[in-house]
């Protein structure tokens, strides 16, 4: 919708654009921000002996962020195999 | 998705600072909660103890150095997940 009228509609695209390219970003961020969160919890000690992430955890980092893009594939494939069965009333 | 035009992609990138600055400011807060609650524990004064303060130091360091580490990791899935698509 364009504000008062003015502009007319070369405006409503624009904003549905720039609208579909907020929540890219906020998909985006989102999901990094999660993993940051996530994978510290599960792999860095609350010991803090040193300032530098440790072999192991280091290790536990790279295999968290790799793990979790597969499980966010897998969960996409179920979601989908969802959404074909018509559950939620969607395809009805 | 059709690209942005220059107009629109000044717009956007006012969203993306103000998204940045908003991100800044949680980062903080979160990484405060998180050191004081990992490092802080003596009360019998109010100073921060010698201990503690290396603790703090040692939490806010490793945390920047741990998203970093994801930050690298992310992109290089991403890169993955990208050239998959394609094929």
């Amino acid at each position: 919708m364009s504000f008062l009228g003015l502009g007319g509609s070369p405006n409503v695209s624009s904003q549905a654009k720039i609208q579909a390219a907020e929540a890219e970003l906020d998909m985006v961020t989102g999901m990094f921000n999660q993993l940051v969160d996530i994978c510290h919890k599960k792999c860095i000690g609350t010991s803090y002996n040193a300032s530098d992430l440790d072999k192991n955890e280091s290790l536990c980092v790279d295999r968290c962020v790799a793990k979790y893009f597969d499980t966010n594939l897998k969960v996409g494939d179920s979601m989908q195999k969802v959404g074909q069965n018509g559950a939620f009333g969607v395809n009805r | 998705m059709d690209a942005l035009n220059a107009k629109e992609q000044q717009e956007f990138q006012k969203l993306v600072e103000q998204k940045q600055m908003k991100d800044f400011m949680r980062l903080y807060s979160d990484l405060v909660s998180k050191c004081f609650t990992d490092c802080v524990n003596d009360f019998t004064s109010n100073k921060l103890t010698s201990k503690e303060e290396g603790c703090i130091n040692k939490c806010a360091e490793k945390f920047l150095k741990h998203s970093e580490r994801v930050g690298q990791r992310f992109q290089e899935q991403n890169q993955l997940m990208m050239q998959q698509l394609r094929r």
